[in-house]
């Protein structure tokens, strides 16, 4: 009767041990995903201060070149376009809604660097000083996407080693936890060409 | 001031140090100022950030950091202004800075006059634009805790003095080997040579106090 007792007791102590064990990976995902949200919040926040630039920069552009109507019209689309696709934190799981993101802001990224280029004829446009203030602007805005991507993704990359060590593993699948998608740097999403003056 | 190429001779230098510590004082912002002989072939802006995560120059609240990187070599200069500081120095006005107070200097070999026309410029945007800040040591502290707190510092400075003279680590000569020295948690109080004892025989310690301030990679760059 007394080895049942005892045999119970530690079956009930592993259990516990189990529990506690099962929580305390569950805690921790759950801190690591919040942090992974909040670097999220980051980068979407500097491409909305990207999107932001563009229209008085678009306006500078016009006063002098508003003959290169094509190029100024396929910034402000790509921009439409951009602002338009919106992650939310669950989406962040799914790799084709990041594609879908990544893409449309390399969209912008690429009709920017054309409008760049086309700068580059009129001289009184370059130095003129609102645009020196904007190309100012847009290249330290550009450097903080890239900044806050590298840390996006060293968030994800956290989150996704713990997600996926065994044993933790098998507790997180269990609690629902799935890798999130990083921000991948798409083959030919160059930044804007630093215009040399 | 941390002039790792020898650009500037000594007196320059130590000019700029005070410079330097005078506007830190009056404002709370600090600015540091790093020459490094080259590149070696990495991007400006991704060494810029780096560097800046590795010193966190700044208060820790604050984030009230600017650094000003220089590379002889390359010609290249870039300034990392910290999160707290991006309304009151955007980087509009950072460009303008390098582009109107350093590199016409610069160009005529006028390393220390450039220098010390960007940090005036900086400051004075700092000190015409933050609301002013409350002085810390102002508030009224029981002189119960003042005592405590000298008490603490002072066996606390003992037992750093005693860690340091045995740690191997004051030779390290990376650009980067920056806030983590062993001297214990920001609580202690410092002792006032630290400012200017972080180089070690001319070679490779920071030249500061890290306030653990973030940078998010704004700022400027330039080349003279």
């Amino acid at each position: 009767m007394r080895g049942l007792v005892i045999a119970l007791a530690v079956i009930a102590l592993v259990l516990v041990g189990i529990v506690a064990w099962a929580v305390g990976v569950n805690n921790r995902l759950v801190r690591l995903e919040q942090d992974v949200n909040e670097k999220w919040a980051q980068v979407e926040n500097v491409y909305q201060r990207r999107a932001d630039l563009i229209p008085n920069l678009v306006e500078t552009v016009k006063g002098f070149a508003a003959q290169e109507r094509n190029v100024l019209t396929e910034v402000t689309e790509a921009r439409a376009r951009a602002t338009g696709v919106t992650l939310t934190p669950e989406a962040l799981n799914d790799p084709r809604a990041m594609e879908r993101f990544q893409a449309a802001q390399g969209q912008l990224t690429g009709a920017l660097s054309r409008l760049l280029v086309v700068v580059e004829r009129y001289p009184e446009l370059k130095s003129h000083q609102g645009f020196l203030t904007l190309q100012a602007q847009l290249e330290g805005t550009e450097n903080r996407i890239a900044v806050e991507r590298r840390r996006f993704n060293e968030a994800v990359r956290d989150y996704n080693t713990r997600v996926a060590l065994f044993p933790g593993s098998v507790a997180a699948r269990f609690a629902g936890f799935q890798p999130k998608a990083f921000f991948e740097a798409a083959p030919d999403a160059a930044t804007p060409p630093k215009v040399k003056f | 001031m941390n002039d790792y190429a020898r650009l500037l001779p000594p007196d320059a230098r130590q000019r700029l140090e005070t410079r330097l510590a005078e506007r830190e004082q009056a404002s709370g912002a600090q600015m540091v100022i790093a020459i490094f002989p080259s590149l070696e072939g990495e991007s400006l802006e991704d060494f810029g950030i780096r560097l800046a995560e590795r010193w966190r120059v700044g208060d820790r609240k604050l984030d009230n950091g600017v650094i000003l990187l220089v590379f002889v070599e390359e010609r290249r200069l870039r300034m990392e202004v910290g999160y707290g500081l991006e309304s009151v120095l955007p980087d509009a006005a950072a460009a303008g800075i390098i582009r109107e107070a350093v590199t016409p200097r610069f160009r005529e070999q006028r390393y220390a006059a450039g220098l010390e026309a960007a940090v005036d410029a900086v400051y004075a945007r700092v000190e015409t634009r933050s609301a002013p800040a409350t002085p810390g040591p102002a508030r009224g502290v029981s002189p119960w805790v003042l005592g405590l707190l000298v008490l603490f510092g002072v066996v606390a400075l003992l037992l750093a003095r005693e860690a340091m003279s045995t740690s191997g680590r004051a030779r390290r000569s990376a650009y980067t080997a920056g806030g983590r020295r062993g001297w214990g948690s920001p609580a202690v109080v410092v002792p006032p040579w630290w400012g200017g004892g972080g180089r070690r025989g001319g070679g490779g310690g920071i030249d500061f106090r890290p306030g653990g301030g973030s940078f998010g990679g704004g700022g400027a760059s330039g080349q003279w």
